[in-house]
Parts: C-alpha cells; sequence; structure tokens
C-alpha cells in the first residue's frame, strides 16, 4: 500500500474536460437506484396507462430505454467508467426476464384486439419469444448483446441463460420455464424476419409495427460487432426493399406505423409519439430518411412553452374508450419522444426546450440523489398546458433524452469501442451512492480523470481502478494537490482508499 | 426449445420427375434459392448472379448442387421447370411438389412467399417471395445465406470461405 502521491502532477486540462450536470447525474442515480429494487418490486414504475402491459406504460420498454440511457451515457459521457453502469444494466436485463414483463404474451397472443380480430381467435402461448411479440423479444435481445458489447462480458452468450420462468402454485403444475441465449434469441428473430420477407416480426397477432422493429435491428448491429457477420446489413437491406411496397415514409411525410399482414394493408396514425420513437430509433442505421423527415414533423408537433420552453400537445390517445365518468389520461409520451428524437438528431434548441419544459411543468423530484419526473395522473393546467407524468417517461425517456448526445445510438450502432477501449484504465468498482461526473482516459497523457460529486456526508470509500497487470502505481492527483488516500494493487488494478466529501477530480496519471 | 434456422429438410419432384429429398444430396453442399418460373425481376437476377458466382468458384463448387424450389407449383411443373431452367440457368435443378410438399419445405427453410393478385401478370397472380439463397453444408445444416441485396463478389468470398 502506498501513501499519498509524492510529486504534484498538472492538473488544469482535466478540469476542462466536459463534466455531467447535476440533472445528468441524478438522471443515472435514478435509473440505478430502479435497477436495484428488489425482485417484484416495481416501486415508482407502475404506469398509468392501460394495465396487463399493453401499452408504452408497459415495464419491459421503460427497462429498455433506462437501459439504453445507460449505454448512451456510458459510451458518449463516461466511457472510463463501466463500473457505474455495468451493474444496473445487468440488474435490468435480469427484470426484464420477470414474468411481469411477459407473462401478458399469454393473453395477447391470443388476438381480438381492436386491429387484429379479423385474423380470428389464435391459440393462447406463453413461451414470450418463440413467435411473434418482438415488442418483448427484441429488448431482451438487443439488451443482452448490448451488455456483451458495451462491457464484453459474454454472460448471455452461455447456454441457456436467458431464463424465461413462471412459477405457479394453483394451476399449470410446474410453472412455464423458456430458455434461451443471446445467439439462439437472435436467431429465431432473425428467421422469424427473414420469413416476412425482412418487412419484420409481428408484435400483436398480424401486425408489423416499424417502432418495434428496429430494436432487433440494433440487436442484430450487436451480434455483428460482437462475433462478426452481417446479419444488420441483411437486415436493414431486406428491411428497406420490404417497406417500398408500403413506404417507411407515406405521402402525409409520416412514419408508417404498422401494416395488418394479412391484408397488407398499411397504417399510419399522424401520432408525435409514434413517429418520433420510430426517427430516435431508426437514426441509428438509416439517419438520411431521419434527417430529412424530422424537421418536417417538428414543426407540426411542437409548440411554445412558458419560458421559453417547448412541448407537445398530447393529440393521440390508445383506441380504449374510458369507463363511465373516467376521466381519459392523454398520454406524456409525444413530449418525451419528442426530446429522444432531438436528442438524437442533435436538435439542441428543441432539446433544451422541451427538457425545459418537463424541469418546469412535468413534477420533477428527486429521490435518494436520483432525479425523474414523478408519475401524476392529471392532463391540463388551468393555462392548457400539460402537466401529466407517467413512469415510462419520467423514469427512462426522458434521461434517455438528456443522456444521450447528437447522433448518440447513430455512433454506438457504429462500433465505436476500439480493445483499447477494454484494456485502458477505468474505474471497475465504487459505492453505489457515489455520483460520476467526468470518467475518460487520455491515452495521450496516459491519465485516467475521474470526478465525483459531492455526497451529502463525508466518509470513507474505495474506488477499484482497471489498470494493465504490469501497470506501475501511478501519480495521484486531487483536485491538484496530492492525493492523501491509500493506494493499493488488487487482482485487476488498483484500488483507491480515501475520504470523500466534496466534489473531487482525481487524476491518476502512469 | 424452438428450432428457428433453416434446415434443409424437403421432398419433392425434381425437373426431371425424379423424387428428391434432402438425403438424394447428403454429402454435397447445397445452393438452394426459391422462385417460379414467371418471376419476372429477382429470379432472373438472383439465379443469373448465383450462376456466376459457381462459375467464378470453378472446381471449388464441383461439390455444390444448386437447387430452385419453387413457391409456385401449381404452374411449375417438373417440365417447365426444366425447360425454364435448361434454358436460362443451367446450373440449377428445378424442384417441385405438391402445396403440401411445397408448404413444407417453404416452412424448413423459412421462406416467405404469398400469392398476390396483379392483372398484369400471367394468370393474373405473382408470388412475392424470400431473395435469399442458402448455403448448406453436406449434412444439411445452413452454413451461410445471401439476400438478393448482396454482390456477387461479397456471395463469391462468403461462398469460398464457407465451403473452403
Amino acid at each position: 500500500m502506498l501513501n499519498a502521491t509524492q510529486e504534484r502532477i498538472d492538473t488544469k486540462w482535466a478540469e476542462e474536460l466536459p463534466e455531467l450536470d447535476d440533472l445528468q447525474a441524478g438522471a443515472i442515480r435514478r435509473i440505478a437506484n430502479l435497477s436495484r429494487q428488489l425482485p417484484g418490486d416495481w416501486s415508482g414504475m407502475m404506469g398509468r396507462e392501460i394495465v396487463l402491459s399493453e401499452d408504452f406504460g408497459a415495464l419491459r420498454f421503460q427497462l429498455s430505454y433506462m437501459a439504453y440511457a445507460l449505454a448512451l451515457a456510458h459510451v458518449h459521457r463516461l466511457p472510463a467508467a463501466p463500473g457505474v453502469f455495468k451493474q444496473p444494466f445487468d440488474n435490468i436485463i435480469t427484470k426484464l426476464m420477470h414474468p411481469d414483463c411477459w407473462h401478458y404474451w399469454s393473453n395477447v397472443s391470443t388476438g381480438m384486439g381492436a386491429l387484429n380480430k379479423d385474423l380470428g381467435p389464435q391459440p393462447r402461448a406463453w413461451d414470450p419469444v418463440a413467435k411473434e411479440n418482438i415488442m418483448y423479444s427484441a429488448y431482451l435481445q438487443s439488451t443482452a448483446l448490448m451488455y456483451h458489447y458495451i462491457f464484453r462480458d459474454d454472460k448471455y452468450a452461455k447456454p441457456n441463460a436467458m431464463r424465461l420462468r413462471l412459477k405457479t402454485l394453483f394451476w399449470q403444475e410446474g410453472g412455464y420455464l423458456f430458455e434461451y441465449d443471446e445467439n439462439s434469441l437472435t436467431d429465431l428473430i432473425y428467421w422469424q424476419m427473414a420469413e416476412q420477407g425482412f418487412l419484420g416480426v409481428a408484435c400483436e397477432p398480424g401486425l408489423i409495427f416499424q417502432a418495434c422493429n428496429q430494436p432487433n435491428i440494433i440487436g442484430f448491429r450487436m451480434h455483428d460487432l460482437i462475433y462478426g457477420g452481417s446479419l444488420a446489413k441483411d437486415a436493414e437491406k431486406g428491411y428497406v426493399a420490404a417497406w417500398k411496397e408500403f413506404g417507411i415514409v407515406d405521402e402525409t411525410g409520416n412514419f408508417s406505423t404498422f401494416v395488418k399482414v394479412n391484408s397488407r394493408t398499411p397504417i399510419v396514425l399522424e401520432s408525435s409519439q409514434l413517429n418520433c420513437w420510430l426517427m430516435t430509433l431508426l437514426h441509428s442505421w438509416n439517419p438520411e430518411v431521419v434527417e430529412q423527415q424530422y424537421p418536417v414533423l417538428m414543426e407540426r408537433f411542437l409548440s411554445e412553452g412558458p419560458n421559453g420552453t417547448k412541448w407537445v400537445n398530447p393529440s393521440q390517445r390508445l383506441p380504449v374508450p374510458p369507463d363511465p365518468g373516467e376521466e381519459p389520461l392523454f398520454p406524456v409520451l409525444d413530449m418525451a419522444w419528442a426530446a429522444c428524437a432531438a436528442s438524437e438528431v442533435g436538435d439542441a434548441d428543441t432539446l433544451d426546450g422541451l427538457l425545459g419544459y418537463a424541469d418546469l411543468m412535468l413534477n420533477a423530484a428527486w429521490q435518494d440523489g436520483g432525479y425523474y419526473y414523478k408519475r401524476r395522473d392529471a392532463n391540463f393546467d388551468e393555462n392548457g398546458y400539460f402537466i401529466g407524468m407517467d413512469a415510462a417517461a419520467g423514469n427512462a425517456l426522458f434521461h434517455y433524452a438528456r443522456l444521450n448526445v447528437k447522433d448518440g445510438l447513430n455512433k454506438l450502432y457504429s462500433g465505436p469501442l476500439d480493445e483499447a477501449h477494454f484494456s485502458d484504465p477505468a474505474l471497475v468498482e465504487l459505492p453505489e451512492d457515489v455520483d460520476v461526473r467526468r470518467a475518460v482516459f487520455d491515452r495521450d497523457r496516459a491519465a485516467l480523470v475521474l470526478t465525483l460529486g459531492a455526497m451529502p456526508a463525508g466518509r470513507t470509500i474505495q474506488l477499484g481502478v482497471r489498470a494493465p497487470e504490469d501497470a506501475d502505481f501511478p501519480l495521484v492527483a486531487a483536485d491538484g494537490e496530492p492525493f492523501d488516500g491509500d493506494v493499493e494493487r488488487t487482482e485487476y488494478g488498483f484500488c483507491l482508499t480515501f475520504r470523500h466529501h466534496d466534489r473531487t477530480t482525481l487524476v491518476l496519471q502512469w | 426449445m424452438v428450432t428457428v434456422v433453416p434446415v434443409a429438410s424437403f421432398n419433392l419432384t425434381d425437373h426431371h420427375g425424379r423424387p428428391a429429398t434432402n438425403m438424394t444430396f447428403a454429402g454435397s453442399f447445397l445452393l438452394v434459392y426459391f422462385g417460379f418460373t414467371h418471376c419476372k425481376v429477382v429470379c432472373p437476377r438472383s439465379l443469373g448472379k448465383l450462376s456466376r458466382v459457381l462459375d467464378r468458384l470453378g472446381e471449388q463448387a464441383q461439390g455444390v448442387v444448386a437447387l430452385y424450389i419453387t413457391v409456385d407449383p401449381a404452374r411449375d411443373t417438373p417440365d417447365v421447370m426444366r425447360a425454364y431452367l435448361e434454358e436460362k440457368h443451367p446450373r440449377f435443378l428445378g424442384l417441385t411438389g405438391s402445396e403440401d410438399e411445397i408448404a413444407h419445405a417453404k416452412r424448413a427453410f423459412r421462406v416467405f412467399a404469398e400469392f398476390k393478385g396483379d392483372d398484369q401478370a400471367p394468370d393474373g397472380y405473382v408470388v412475392p417471395h424470400s431473395a435469399i439463397a442458402y448455403l448448406m453444408s453436406p449434412d444439411g445444416k445452413l452454413l451461410d445465406h445471401f439476400i438478393d441485396a448482396l454482390d456477387e463478389d461479397e456471395v463469391a468470398q462468403r461462398m469460398s470461405a464457407a465451403i473452403r
């Protein structure tokens, strides 16, 4: 063990590096906090929309976009801090496999809904990934592969690593167990897509949605980045060719929402939510069409809000009639997805305006160091501004928008992580309640910069830093001064033990 | 566990009228393409490209049997397929069968094909279909697949690597 650093090192340059602000750090904290809730504890995550997981209020969407937000924040903002993100990301995948996230399929698979009753009754299915239901399977597939790619951890590649287990007591003795891994799931989805001429895989029976068929393509790309091959390229080309029949974008400028497979009928909903959701994801591999339509559509969707903010008037409700006396709730997702789309295409004015509106009007709150927008079952205030909030937007989508960078998903899709990324010094272990505002390894300077946020009370903490096996002890500075903690060699690098209270920038130089 | 990847499983009739199952070709690599002889654009383009790839691979492709399985068995009888292929794509052996036999083969290869009315087409219909060539190992497993959008060079390079 070494005490303190013997020499003073130049660290001024480190303070000029970009740093997460309080709300960005609070967004990461909120997602991490939710990821650590015990199995089956969905406190603060339950939707206000339709129950039984049919619509975007379903947990699977919220969890998946929490994971995507973590991926974007890690890759683009805190690349040298896998320790901040890896466990929460993995926790989210584990939660996605909880039956609360998928047993709805046993109902939805039977069809006879407003959009697909023409198919007639369909057989009840329990396996939520075997056929159709891409609005679940693609998220499980893409998050597992994204986890593998960004953390280089193959745990979900191992046979039967994904266990979809539903334990029962008074019915179906033995319950249900469906076992997959990231590769078998990818094969399953890819060949279902091929079987539909690459138009996509259905969500509900007989309905192929564009938005729901983007996560699987992103998953294919993660697969190709890990294993090689061209699943994503093949799917992209096949998709473009297949959608020529209907138009990815229709003559009104809206993106086609879905196709009824049996009748080959495209349905276009003039929904800001659906358009912006698709634009956010499609920008990963087809930025040209998104950037062409984005200004056209946003011109229609955006309104001026109070104090120079921007908002989106929610106009599209799901086709479920309210009960007598029930006030229908309008979704906040229009605004949340608009913010996501703005973040991806790099429309900073719109993004700032929408996030500003959310901060001002949409029930912003702090809990356990996490920043979020608390669910509020309301529609409009006395001035006609929308004030409702739901869990998917408040815990996931606005965070996604806040943490993303221009072209963030597109860059992740391109495969930005080189070999050195996985061996360069990085923060791999830290206490759960420590916020990281900077985490960058500067290869030219051979220096790791870690800025930690202030804590409510000072205490001794430990940070685990990955370093090459033969690395010397680093010179360490804290806020430009010699480090007064301990540095100990570990099996993976070094452990720093020190008292932390106020915001601190550590520079470890080799 | 669901079997998801295409497998060579079929019980059909070749364009000489002989029975042709996957076991008939056991021990050979198979290059399998589904289509229909009235196809105006996609099949001629794909079959032409795949034929040129086989030519380019020369001796290396000697162990490859190229099969063209119809998705339109009502019109594509053995004689029709023979006439079409021998004239235009002689590298390929045509396979046809009953509706049920073709449906089984389509399921095994996870092929998309559907009948669609078209007033301009002969008999008033076309059959849009998957434009994928499947490269199968001598024991009937999928080695690689080539979508129509791939160019000749890439198909040749990937096929060469797979059958080496």
